[in-house]
C-alpha cells in the first residue's frame, strides 16, 4: 500500500483528481455567482416579458405578483445563503426545479434534451476528427499529391465561412432546390420514440443535415491541424533516419509519424468532447433539434438560474473529466510521460 | 508567403460566391423543385390540404407536456401560443385590435357586455347557454367563479394577483349569471376578460376540481390534455416541443366560434419555424401557411410570388400592432426633465433617415402619443391634423410650427427607388401606409431650444449648462430584433451628428435598468392599445402619480419614463369613472394626445410593425388592411376567427 502511495503515477492522479475537483468548484462558484451580479432576475425577467408582450396588469396586483414569486424562487435570502442552500442540494445530486418551467426539475430537462446533444455532437465530432487527422496525415506526408492540393482547397475554403452560413446553404441546397431532406425536427411527425428500426431510421434521416453541417465545419480544422504537424513531423531527424534505413514508407507513416503527430490531436479531441455537453445552439435552432442548445438559449433569454446553473455544470464536468481522462490516459499513448 | 495567403483569400472569396448562389435564390419558386400535394401526410393520417400550418413563434418548447395555460411557465416560457389560447381556450369577450368580423367586440362566452353598478364595485354578466367543452359537459356559471377563486389563491398564476387584489367574491345567482363583487371601484374590471392579445381564460371546473386539492396544487398541474372550450381539441403534440397538431371538434357548432361560421380547417399545425431565413425556405416549400414574423428583406423577397399575401398585400407589407415605437427619455433625470430638451431631441431626429434605417420605408408612423392602427385614424389622427399644424413652439429665437406634412411622401419617394412601384403613389394611400406627418428635421430649432436653455455648443459637441458634456446612453435592442436594432443605431448616429455623442448599447439588463429609471434613454415602447377600441385605460392608467416611482425604485407598470402631470392625473381619473364605450373616451384620448405632444414625455416614431406572410396555395381568405377581420400576427389569441373565414384551396383527392 505504501508503495501504491508513493508511486510516481500514484502522484499523477492524486494531482489531476485534485485539479479536476478544484476546476468544478471554481466553476460552479462562478456560474453561480455570474447572473447575480446582474441587476435583473428571473422575477423582473418575467415581468419584462410580460410587459414587452402587452400584459395589462394594474400596479397594485403587479407588486404583489412580483413579492410572490420572489419567495415562490426562494430569492429572498442572501446570495451567500441561497449558494450554502444550492451546494447543499447539489450534494444530494438536486439541481432545484427550473424557473422558466416551474415546477419541473431541471434534472428532467436536461435529460431529455441531453440524450440529442450527446448523439449529434459526440457523433459528428468523432466523424470529423477521424477523417480530418486521416485526411490530414496523408496530406502532410504525400504535399505533392493532387488530391491532397484540392482535399487542402477545400478545407482553407470552408473553413472561414461562418458556421450559420453553411447550415443555411445546406438548408437550401437539400431543402430547397432539391428538397431531399425535412427542414425541421428530430425525427418524423408522429413517429413513437423508440429504440425501433423505424424510429432510429427516422432520426437519421432527420439529423443528416445538421450532422453534415458540423462535420464539415469540423473536418477542415482537423485536416489542417494534422496536415500541419505531420509536415514538421516529416522533416524530423528520426523520420529521416527511418526513410534512411529503408524502412518501409507505410510503417513510417504509421509508426513514426501519424502517433507523434496524434497526441496533440487527442488533447484536441478530449477538450472537443467534453464541449459536446455545451450543446451546439446555432444548429439546434437551425435546424430544430431539441438538445442542450435549446435549454441553454431558453434559460438565458428568461434568467433561468437553475437551468442555466444545470446546463453549466453539465459543460463543466464534461470539459473537466475528459481534460482528466486524457492527462490518465496520456501516459499509454506517449511513453516520456510514463517515465517522467 | 503573401501570395499563398492572396490565393487562398481569393479562393475563399470564390468558393463564398459560389455557396452564395443557392441563397440568392431563396424564395424564387421558379429556381425550386417543390413539389404542392394536398395528399402527403403532415402528420399519420393527417393530409397537407386539410391542414393549415402556422408559426408559433415561442419556438421550440422546453416543456411541451404542459398546457396549464394559467402557469406564467406553460410550456417553459411561452407555451400558449402553440394554439392552445387560439384555438383550445375561451373566455367572456374578444376585442379585436383591427376590424373584427362583425366589429371588433364580440360577446364570447358572455351574451352580452358587462354591466357595472354606479360606483363600479360590481360587475354582473350574463354567459351564453348552449356552449359545451370539448368532454361534452355544458360550460356554466360555476366554471367562472371557480377560475377566479382559484386563482385568487395563486397569486404566481397569471391573472391570480390581480384578481387577489380586486374580486371580494364571486356569486352565481344561477347557472348563467356571474357576478362580480369587486374590493374597490373598477370601471375596467372586465378587461381581465377581454382578449385583445390574450385574457384570463376560464377553466373547466369539473376537470380540474379533480386534481387539484389545495391552490398550489395548480402551479404542478399540466392540464394534458387539455379540454377544450375552442372549435378544436389537441390530437397530438411533439414531446420534443416542435408542432402541436389540434383537430376541429365535431360538435364546434357548440362552441362560440359558431357566431360566425364552420372553422375551415379541419387540422391546425402550430410549428416551430426556426430562424426568419428558414420560415422564408419553408413557406417557399409551401410547408408552412402562415408566418408571424420576418425580417422585411424576407416578406419583400416572398411578396414576388403570386401566392403570397401580407396585410397591405404589398408595400410596406408588415401588419401595424396596436404598439408604438418610441424614444423614451428619462423625465426623471436631468437634463430629459426639460420639455426644452425632449423637443430638441425629437427636432434633431430625421425620420425619413429613421425608416429607411429600420424598416426600409416601410413604416407606419405616428407623430402622437397612440400607434396608428385598428380605428385609430377615424378616432385620433385625423381629428389632431388641425392641431397638429398649429402646434407652435418658441425655440427662444422665434416660433416655429414643427409638424410636417411632407415626410410620408418624402419616405413614399425615397422608398419607391428600392420597391418601385409597390410603394403607393396616391396620396390618401400614402396617408393609410405610411401616415399624415411627423416633426420636421430641424436642427437649427432644436440648437435654439438648447442655447435657450443655457446649453453651448464648442467645436460640433453640445455641453450641459454646468460645463459637462451632453452625451446620451441610449438602451437599444440587440439581434433578436435586427429592424430597431437598426432603429436605434440610427438615432444614435442622428443625436451624435447634431453634436450629442449618444452610444448605442445592448444588454439583456436593458428591460431592468428601465424599470429602475437608472437609464438616460430608451428605445422601446410603452404605449400599447386595444387597437379595435379608442379607450385608453390599457396604458394610460397605470401613468397616474399614484404609482409613480422615482429613480432606483422598480416601477410597475408602463410609466418607465417617469412623467407626471396633475393634467394627465385628471384625464386619467376621469377616464376610470367614464362607461368604457362612452363618446366621452375620445375626448378624453384628444386631450391625451395634445396634452403629451406639448411636453413630449416620449417620442413617438411608428407602429411595431409585423411582416406576416401567408401562402395561398391550401387556404386563402387571411386578413388583409382591405379586409381587416382579425389580425394576422399568429400568437394573438383572437387568430381562432380567422379559421372561419378561409377557404379550403386543394382539397385531398385521395
Amino acid at each position: 500500500m505504501k508503495n501504491i502511495i508513493k508511486s510516481p503515477f500514484f502522484k499523477y492522479l492524486t494531482q489531476r483528481l485534485g485539479q479536476f475537483l478544484l476546476v468544478i468548484f471554481v466553476g460552479i462558484t462562478v456560474t453561480f455567482i455570474v447572473p447575480r451580479l446582474s441587476p435583473t432576475n428571473p422575477v423582473e425577467q418575467k415581468i419584462n416579458q410580460m410587459m414587452v408582450s402587452g400584459a395589462n396588469v394594474h400596479p397594485e396586483a403587479l407588486q404583489k405578483f412580483r413579492e410572490a414569486m420572489t419567495e415562490m424562487y426562494g430569492l429572498e435570502g442572501s446570495n451567500w445563503e441561497q449558494y450554502i442552500a444550492f451546494w447543499k442540494r447539489f450534494l444530494k445530486g438536486d439541481l432545484g426545479p427550473s424557473l422558466s418551467s416551474y415546477p419541473v426539475p431541471v434534472m428532467d430537462l436536461i435529460k431529455k434534451a441531453l440524450p440529442w446533444t450527446i448523439g449529434l455532437m459526440m457523433t459528428t465530432t468523432l466523424i470529423s476528427w477521424v477523417i480530418g487527422n486521416l485526411l490530414g496525415g496523408l496530406a502532410g506526408y504525400f504535399p505533392d499529391r493532387k488530391w491532397v492540393k484540392w482535399a487542402e482547397l477545400g478545407a482553407t475554403c470552408v473553413r472561414p465561412i461562418p458556421y450559420y452560413i453553411t447550415a443555411f446553404i445546406l438548408l437550401i441546397i437539400f431543402c430547397f432546390i432539391l428538397p431531399i431532406f425535412p427542414t425541421s425536427g428530430a425525427y418524423a411527425r408522429g413517429a413513437v420514440e423508440g429504440f425501433n428500426l423505424k424510429f432510429i431510421g427516422s432520426v437519421l434521416y432527420h439529423t443528416f443535415l445538421p450532422a453534415l453541417s458540423l462535420i464539415i465545419v469540423g473536418l477542415g480544422g482537423w485536416l489542417l491541424g494534422m496536415r500541419s504537424l505531420v509536415s514538421n513531423i516529416v522533416a524530423d531527424d528520426f523520420v529521416l533516419y527511418a526513410e534512411a534505413g529503408g524502412i518501409d514508407e507505410k510503417i513510417i507513416l504509421r509508426k513514426y509519424v501519424i502517433r507523434n503527430a496524434l497526441l496533440p490531436q487527442i488533447t484536441g479531441l478530449g477538450m472537443s468532447l467534453g464541449a459536446v455537453f455545451s450543446g451546439a445552439l446555432i444548429t439546434e435552432i437551425v435546424f430544430g433539434i431539441p438538445g442542450l442548445g435549446q435549454l441553454t438559449y431558453k434559460a438565458v433569454i428568461s434568467f433561468d438560474y437553475s437551468l442555466i446553473m444545470g446546463v453549466s455544470i453539465f459543460s463543466i464536468v464534461g470539459v473537466s473529466l475528459s481534460v482528466l481522462i486524457v492527462d490518465l490516459l496520456y501516459p499509454l499513448f506517449d511513453p516520456r510521460i510514463r517515465l517522467s | 508567403m503573401r501570395q499563398g495567403w492572396f490565393k487562398s483569400l481569393f479562393l475563399t472569396m470564390l468558393t463564398g460566391i459560389i455557396l452564395a448562389a443557392p441563397v440568392m435564390a431563396q424564395g424564387d419558386k421558379d429556381t425550386a423543385a417543390v413539389s404542392v400535394d394536398p395528399n402527403k401526410e403532415v402528420y399519420p393520417g393527417v393530409k397537407r390540404g386539410d391542414t393549415l400550418i402556422v408559426e408559433d413563434p415561442s419556438g421550440t418548447l422546453i416543456n411541451p407536456d404542459s398546457f396549464n395555460v394559467w402557469n406564467v411557465w406553460a410550456g417553459g416560457n411561452g407555451g400558449v401560443s402553440n394554439g392552445l389560447q387560439q384555438l383550445g381556450m375561451d373566455t367572456l369577450w374578444y376585442l379585436d385590435p383591427d376590424a373584427g368580423i362583425d366589429g371588433p367586440w364580440h360577446n364570447s362566452l358572455a351574451a352580452a357586455p358587462p354591466v357595472y353598478n354606479s360606483d363600479y364595485t360590481q360587475m354582473t354578466v350574463k354567459l351564453k347557454k348552449g356552449i359545451y367543452w370539448s368532454d361534452n359537459v355544458e360550460f356554466t356559471a360555476a366554471d367562472v367563479k371557480y377560475t377566479v377563486e382559484l386563482l385568487k389563491q395563486t397569486p404566481t398564476l397569471l391573472f391570480g394577483s390581480t384578481f387577489g387584489v380586486f374580486v371580494d367574491k364571486v356569486e352565481t345567482p344561477d347557472n348563467y349569471t356571474v357576478v362580480f363583487k369587486l374590493t374597490k371601484p373598477n370601471s375596467r374590471f372586465h378587461r381581465n376578460f377581454t382578449v385583445r392579445w390574450n385574457a384570463c381564460w376560464i377553466m373547466p371546473k369539473h376537470v380540474m376540481e379533480k386534481d387539484i386539492k389545495v391552490p398550489n396544487d395548480a402551479l404542478a398541474y399540466t392540464f394534458n390534455p387539455p379540454v377544450s372550450l375552442g372549435a378544436y381539441v389537441l390530437k397530438d403534440y411533439d414531446k420534443q416541443g416542435t408542432w402541436t397538431l389540434w383537430e376541429k371538434r365535431k360538435d364546434w357548432n357548440r362552441t362560440t366560434i359558431a357566431d360566425f361560421g364552420e372553422p375551415a380547417p379541419p387540422y391546425v399545425m402550430y410549428v416551430d419555424a426556426g430562424p426568419s431565413d428558414k420560415r422564408v425556405i419553408t413557406q417557399a416549400n409551401h410547408e408552412l401557411d402562415m408566418i408571424h414574423s420576418i425580417a422585411p428583406e424576407g416578406i419583400i423577397k416572398l411578396s414576388e410570388n403570386e401566392w403570397e399575401s401580407n396585410w397591405f398585400n404589398g408595400f410596406p407589407w408588415g401588419h401595424p400592432d396596436p404598439t408604438l415605437v418610441a424614444i423614451l427619455p428619462n423625465n426623471a433625470k436631468a437634463p430629459f426633465d426639460n420639455v426644452d430638451v425632449r423637443w430638441a431631441l425629437a427636432l434633431s431626429l430625421d425620420m425619413k433617415k429613421m425608416a429607411l434605417a429600420s424598416y426600409k420605408g416601410a413604416v407606419t408612423m405616428s407623430p402622437i402619443h397612440y400607434p396608428p392602427t385598428g380605428g385609430s385614424r377615424e378616432w385620433y389622427f385625423d381629428p389632431m391634423q388641425d392641431y397638429l399644424k398649429n402646434f407652435s413652439i418658441d425655440t427662444g429665437k422665434g416660433v416655429i410650427k414643427p409638424y410636417d406634412t411632407t415626410i410620408a411622401q418624402q419616405i413614399a419617394d425615397a422608398a419607391r427607388k428600392n420597391f418601385g412601384d409597390a410603394v403607393p403613389s396616391d396620396p390618401e394611400r400614402i396617408k393609410d401606409v405610411i401616415g399624415q406627418g411627423w416633426w420636421g428635421y430641424n436642427p437649427e430649432a432644436a440648437a435654439a431650444l438648447l442655447e435657450k436653455n443655457g446649453f453651448t455648443k464648442k467645436n460640433g459637441k453640445w455641453y450641459k449648462p454646468n460645463g459637462e458634456q451632453f452625451t446620451i446612453s441610449l438602451l437599444n435592442w440587440g439581434p433578436g430584433n435586427p429592424v430597431l436594432a437598426r432603429l436605434g443605431t440610427m438615432v444614435a448616429e442622428l443625436w451624435t451628428n447634431f453634436g450629442i455623442d449618444t452610444t448605442a448599447t445592448y444588454s439583456q439588463d436593458n428591460g431592468t435598468q428601465y424599470n429602475l429609471g437608472e437609464y438616460d434613454v430608451n428605445m422601446g415602447w410603452n404605449i400599447e392599445t386595444w387597437g379595435g377600441h379608442p379607450d385608453l385605460s390599457y396604458f394610460v392608467d397605470t401613468w397616474h402619480s399614484d404609482f409613480y416611482k422615482g429613480i432606483g425604485e422598480m416601477v410597475n407598470g408602463r410609466n418607465g419614463v417617469r412623467y407626471k402631470s396633475a393634467a394627465l392625473d385628471k384625464i386619467v381619473d376621469e377616464i376610470n369613472v367614464t362607461e368604457f364605450d362612452s363618446d366621452r373616451n375620445i375626448e378624453l384620448g384628444l386631450e391625451f394626445l395634445k396634452l403629451t405632444t406639448k411636453d413630449m414625455p416620449t417620442i413617438p416614431l411608428m407602429s411595431y410593425n409585423v411582416f406576416s406572410s401567408q401562402d395561398n396555395t391550401f387556404w386563402s381568405g387571411y386578413p388583409t388592411f382591405d379586409n381587416p377581420y382579425a389580425n394576422p400576427v399568429t400568437n394573438w389569441g383572437n387568430g381562432r376567427y380567422i379559421m372561419t373565414q378561409l377557404k379550403q384551396m386543394m382539397p385531398p383527392t385521395k
